[in-house]
């Protein structure tokens, strides 16, 4: 469960997070939709230590964890998935993967091998620098690293970013069967709406400063395909 | 000496030189690195251990028991220094490191002269390192081929080090992206520090082990400190097989400048580095990383 309460987060001198609040519950996979620069990337780096509140409250599970270490809150088990995928240029595709598994104190079943039966491509290219592999094996390898470290929950930016649509919809397709299967939370940023409907089921439209402008299920988007155009000028 | 016991001798003699420096310069890099300090204490750090070295020895310990206690005492300094000096100055610009270890460089080299005095000592060897080898043609010092194979030694396991265990996996992930390998879950601070502990270390190892080649006195750092800032120029900032191919070249161009124009051997060097910095900034195999 992810639940933050009333978050103000500063990029250097600039409010970019007011006031928000939102909640995932556990097992669900809801997405963040917004145009460019409103701040869902910060949110996701708010809950994950990298960027912390000013004020408010973060709370994993039973944990408030603003002002935690990042190391300490993926340690409860949250995995994060740049939107720039951040694979090591200096691992190969099976450090990459090693690094995240090392320091995973929880129990778990997740290894090298079962990334590579979901991920079949990873390990054909286990010796390759990591940056050598193509944009969706880099966004797969991204997602195997994060599995690396079992987590419950995964907060993942902008799947669709540099990717073409039938990689995004592969990737998607994955990444929700891997979250269902294993019951993991996820919470997912995006500017097109289409992958977050595939994706998840229930939407924080998110317009500028972080406001929320409204809290939408996919099929209440289905119903009224401009809605998305109304609240957020998509 | 006939025309291939020179060739030898200046083959040997520049790999033992080029190792030393290419120790001191992968630690500058490696703090570097790790934690954006640019350590300008590197070459004190490197007299230090010299030092060390030279001390353990004089009170009866075996040149080699010198070799593995020296880095640690290196070590454990280079510890006091990140956890005191360096850890305020961490959410900083790396201005305030520069200046402050250039700082550091006088303080300590001011207590070396305080503890020992200024003027030059040298190492006692061990009995069998003082003889000489014949090597086909040439007859070569003992001693400095049991440095070369220290230097092989200490660049081997460095490599073993970086390459296959889970602090070397770290400290390259986290030289690239350290907020990533935080969100892994890896304590990234820790990663760093062990890292500037590392570079000290080695730079201390470089010192024991040129101790008996250079001799050792107070401000044997400072040359040293440069050599290794060109090396890391030339090999490219960074760059861990840039350094190897910078240190050795670096080695070479000095051995031999300083076998037929004695008086203009840095002059070489130098103007080396100039070229390589005019036509390679980003150094020899251009994998280097300015900041």
């Amino acid at each position: 469960m992810i639940k933050l309460e009333n978050i103000d987060t500063y990029y250097g001198s600039s409010h970019v997070i007011q006031d928000l609040s939102l909640e995932v519950e556990a097992g669900a996979a809801v997405s963040i939709l917004g145009r460019n620069g409103v701040g869902k990337t910060t949110t996701l780096r708010s809950i994950m230590g990298l960027t912390p509140p000013k004020d408010g409250r973060v709370l994993i599970g039973d944990e408030e964890v603003a002002g935690w270490a990042p190391h300490k809150i993926a340690r409860l088990g949250v995995a994060y998935v740049p939107a720039e995928r951040h694979i090591f240029p200096a691992l190969s595709v099976e450090e990459n993967l090693k690094l995240a598994e090392a320091n995973a104190e929880r129990e778990g079943a997740w290894t090298l091998e079962r990334v590579y039966e979901y991920f079949p491509v990873l390990g054909e290219r286990r010796r390759s620098g990591g940056t050598k592999l193509s944009g969706g094996e880099q966004q797969m390898l991204a997602i195997g690293r994060a599995l690396m470290g079992n987590p419950s929950i995964m907060l993942l930016d902008e799947p669709s970013q540099g990717l073409s649509p039938i990689l995004v919809a592969k990737v998607a397709q994955i990444v929700s069967e891997l979250c269902k299967e294993y019951g993991i939370t996820l919470l997912l940023v995006e500017q097109n709406f289409r992958i977050a409907l595939a994706m998840a089921e229930r939407h924080y439209l998110m317009g500028t400063k972080s406001k929320i402008q409204g809290e939408v299920s996919s099929q209440e988007i289905i119903d009224d395909q401009e809605l998305i155009k109304r609240t957020l000028a998509i | 000496m006939g025309f291939i016991a020179t060739t030898v001798d200046i083959i040997l003699n520049s790999l033992v030189l080029g190792g030393v420096l290419l120790i001191v310069s992968v630690g500058l890099n490696i703090i570097y690195g790790l934690n954006r300090v640019m350590n300008l204490a590197h070459g004190s750090l490197y007299a230090l251990g010299a030092f060390a070295g030279y001390t353990i020895v004089a009170v009866g310990a075996n040149y080699f028991i010198a070799l593995l206690l020296a880095p640690i005492v290196v070590g454990v300094v280079g510890l006091v220094i990140e956890r005191i000096l360096i850890r305020p100055m961490r959410q900083r610009h790396m201005i305030y490191t520069l200046i402050l270890t250039y700082g550091l460089m006088f303080v300590m080299d001011g207590l070396l002269k305080y503890f020992w005095g200024v003027e030059t000592r040298f190492i006692h060897l061990p009995e069998f390192m003082r003889q000489t080898v014949s090597l086909g043609p040439v007859s070569y010092p003992v001693f400095r081929l049991v440095i070369l194979i220290g230097i092989a030694a200490v660049v081997a396991a460095l490599m073993l080090l970086l390459g296959r265990t889970r602090l070397g996996i770290n400290m390259r992930a986290a030289s690239d992206i350290p907020e990533m390998v935080s969100s892994c879950g890896i304590n990234v601070r820790g990663v760093q520090i062990s890292a500037f502990v590392l570079g000290c270390m080695l730079a201390g190892t470089a010192g024991v082990l040129a101790g008996p080649l250079f001799t050792v006195f107070p401000d044997m750092g400072h040359e040293m400190l440069i050599s290794s800032f060109v090396v890391v120029v030339i090999g490219g900032l960074g760059s861990l097989r840039g350094a190897i191919v910078a240190a050795l070249l670096v080695g070479f161009v000095q051995t031999l400048a300083e076998f037929f124009i004695t008086d203009l051997a840095m002059v070489m060097v130098y103007m080396l580095m100039a070229l390589i910095l005019v036509f390679k900034p980003l150094g020899i195999l251009g994998e280097g990383k300015f900041e």
